[in-house]
């Protein structure tokens, strides 16, 4: 034990006498599951368009490969980082030959140089219009971070209502299911300068959401 | 008086005021910075039915850490250490920056990228590495600017507030030598692709801590630029600096902050990212460059555990540093952050910088207020803050154990006697005021008697009615 971690420890405890007031019980959101799924998807859809976000939904993974080919095409984007996750890696197989594939465990360098990135997200919280990536199920932190486009493949049953729906499935009994879980909530932005919005400042300077219905 | 940003203290508050008042195009600046801020925070928050609700709850929580802080921080240490990080616990700010120096050169790091972090603001890190060579190249857009042009920030949410697009556009082509531009998505597009290389290229990230959760040893930051995300991903190691107030008990708790913090900061409901990080990720990312090899976190106190067992101010660390009372505080709005000459300003720098530094350091901020209680209806935390001002006055008025008294004004003292005393029976009031009406006839008497001559300087004495209500009362005058 440290003497400054002593030290600190021993003022915090120098005045027993002041007043404990009670842990209130945990507040939450959860458990509002029975929202249909249609109704949770228009919701995390509204929200993230407002963000500059297009969210579509495909009914299945091969109109999903289709409509990430046309929104690779859109950005113009050659190259594709992958996470390595299953619905990734098998509709990566299904684009055309021309989309360079770079896999998620490439030097750097071609990461920082690929164009876009693509990976699921282990849940999407309607309320918030955020994608809950959690790194034990998914190597996507390079793959979501350093590309200029970020494509997310998100199964429609992985929607979930609130904030507190998404806290009970990333901390299962009070403890987080990943050592990294990152909320996304639109592409990267800025108001540093004078307030003006500024999208695309360190991270993604696009985000585009792709819901399977049936995945 | 020269208000370059090494030589603002405390202290010259009232002339660094002065000079921040005759300054029109920061007036324009923090006017509208602090409107649209107020106007975003009132939209949010207004979509949020249990807002009440959830200001309470978050107030219990603290309230419930800060009273057993020594439980709370010693289980988030063992549990973040369980996870794979390596806790460091710091007694002041100097012990704080040499624990980063030394993990840097146990590493080898020379490249080190920071985001922003105002506890590492608050006790001079960038200073103290680069006595060391070692200085970190700061990645928020607005931490960024000032490092370039010097400065400190001026906003906790907003660093760079005080800028206009004009100097920012000429402080890029002076240090940068970027073709002349004023257009801010330029300019952000310069500031990605040179921020893109030190990323690439660092060895050691620095970041802040929003909340550290007790139970699991997990921290979550939040941001809206991905600079958080890059610093805490891309470097070998990475380096937490975490206020010891940032815990909270439960990861569950975390929720609650969550919906209050961002509505209250910038008025988004959620920031684009939040990064929520436990310890190590597994050796396979780490290997595969996905994440930190190491991961230090460095529990700073600073002054902070003596706030905590002081029982009348101790709601101070509840805090969780949204910005709100800076945009509601006319004061703020008037002078701007640099005037309080400190790290925290604002209301909330008012009440903490006299704790954390010392009432002689700060002793004018407690008192760069009007009391309208702006700041305490914004907070999210419903921080007292008037309370815990007045209670500073006081301390700062009377000295405390380890404080001198504050040495009172022959005049000031003087005059509050003769008003308790014309106040205590009704001859003496009717005197006091017939007198008090007789000198408004001659006008400079205000002006050059002290004290009132300096509370005058800029500003008028109400009149007073010709005549008094109680001999309207009696009847018309003949």
């Amino acid at each position: 034990m440290s003497s400054a971690r002593e030290q600190i420890l021993g003022t915090l405890r120098s005045q027993p006498g002041l007043k404990v007031p009670p842990l209130p019980d945990v507040m939450t959101s959860a458990s509002s599951d029975a929202t249909p799924i249609a109704e949770r998807i228009a919701a995390f859809t509204a929200i993230l368009n407002k963000l500059g976000a297009p969210v579509d939904v495909a009914p299945d993974m091969t109109a999903a490969a289709t409509r990430i080919t046309e929104v690779l095409a859109q950005h113009n984007a050659s190259s594709l980082a992958l996470s390595d996750a299953d619905e990734v890696l098998a509709i990566a197989q299904t684009l055309p030959a021309t989309i360079e594939r770079i896999p998620h465990d490439a030097p750097r360098e071609s990461l920082l140089r690929s164009h876009a990135g693509l990976s699921t997200a282990q849940w999407a919280i309607a309320e918030t219009g955020t994608l809950a990536l959690v790194s034990r199920h998914e190597r996507h932190r390079l793959s979501t971070l350093l590309p200029d486009l970020h494509i997310a493949l998100v199964p429609a049953s992985r929607m979930l209502a609130t904030l507190g729906d998404a806290f009970v499935r990333i901390g299962p009994d009070g403890a987080p299911d990943a050592p990294t879980i990152t909320f996304i909530t639109g592409p990267s932005r800025t108001a540093d300068i004078e307030l003006e919005l500024i999208v695309g400042v360190h991270g993604p300077k696009a985000l585009h959401v792709v819901i399977v219905a049936d995945a | 008086m020269n208000t370059s940003p090494s030589n603002r203290k405390a202290n010259a508050f009232h002339a660094q005021a002065k000079n921040a008042l005759n300054d029109a195009t920061l007036k324009q600046a923090l006017r509208s910075a602090t409107d649209t801020f107020a106007e975003r925070r009132s939209a949010a928050i207004a979509a949020v039915p249990d807002w009440e609700a959830l200001r309470e709850q978050a107030r219990l929580v603290k309230d419930a850490t800060v009273a057993r802080l020594d439980h709370y921080i010693e289980q988030f240490a063992d549990n973040a250490e369980q996870a794979g990080a390596t806790v460091h616990w710091a007694r002041d700010g100097k012990e704080a920056c040499a624990i980063v120096q030394k993990i840097a050169e146990d590493n080898g790091a020379t490249r080190l990228v920071k985001s922003k972090s105002m506890a590492t603001e608050e006790i001079h890190l960038n200073k103290a590495l680069a006595e060391r060579a070692l200085e970190p190249v700061e990645t928020d857009l607005g931490e960024w600017i000032i490092q370039l042009a010097g400065e400190t920030p001026s906003h906790i949410i907003v660093p760079a507030i005080h800028m206009t697009r004009d100097q920012v556009g000429e402080l890029f082509v002076d240090k940068l030598g970027i073709p002349p531009s004023n257009d801010p998505k330029t300019l952000c597009a310069h500031a990605r692709e040179r921020l893109r290389s030190h990323f690439a290229q660092a060895d050691l990230g620095i970041s802040g801590v929003n909340f550290g959760v007790a139970e699991t040893g997990s921290i979550l930051i939040l941001e809206n630029e991905g600079n958080v995300r890059m610093t805490t991903t891309m470097p070998k190691v990475h380096v937490a600096v975490m206020g010891i107030e940032r815990v909270i008990p439960r990861f569950k708790d975390l929720e609650v902050f969550l919906r209050l913090l961002p509505r209250s900061g910038t008025g988004q409901h959620l920031t684009t990212y939040q990064s929520i990080l436990t310890g190590t990720d597994s050796a396979q990312d780490s290997a595969n460059g996905q994440g930190p090899e190491q991961v230090h976190i460095v529990l700073l106190d600073n002054g902070r555990s003596k706030i905590a067992v002081d029982e009348k101010m101790r709601e101070t660390l509840a805090c969780i540093r949204c910005g709100a009372c800076l945009n509601a505080c006319p004061v703020y709005q008037t002078v701007g952050g640099h005037a309080y000459g400190t790290v925290y300003p604002g209301p909330i720098g008012a009440i903490l910088t006299p704790q954390l530094a010392g009432m002689h350091e700060a002793k004018p901020l407690p008192f760069a207020s009007s009391l309208c209680g702006a700041c305490k209806d914004v907070c999210p935390v419903k921080i007292d803050i008037p309370s815990l001002l007045l209670e500073l006055r006081q301390r700062a008025v009377e000295g405390t154990d380890h404080e001198p008294a504050t040495k009172r004004s022959f005049f000031e003292s003087m005059s509050w006697r003769m008003w308790s005393w014309f106040m205590r029976g009704p001859k003496r009031f009717r005197f006091a005021s017939a007198m008090a009406r007789l000198g408004q006839r001659m006008p400079l008497v205000h002006r050059l008697v002290p004290p009132m001559a300096a509370w005058h300087s800029t500003r008028e004495l109400p009149r007073l009615a010709k005549r008094s209500f109680r001999d309207t009362y009696k009847g018309p005058s003949k």
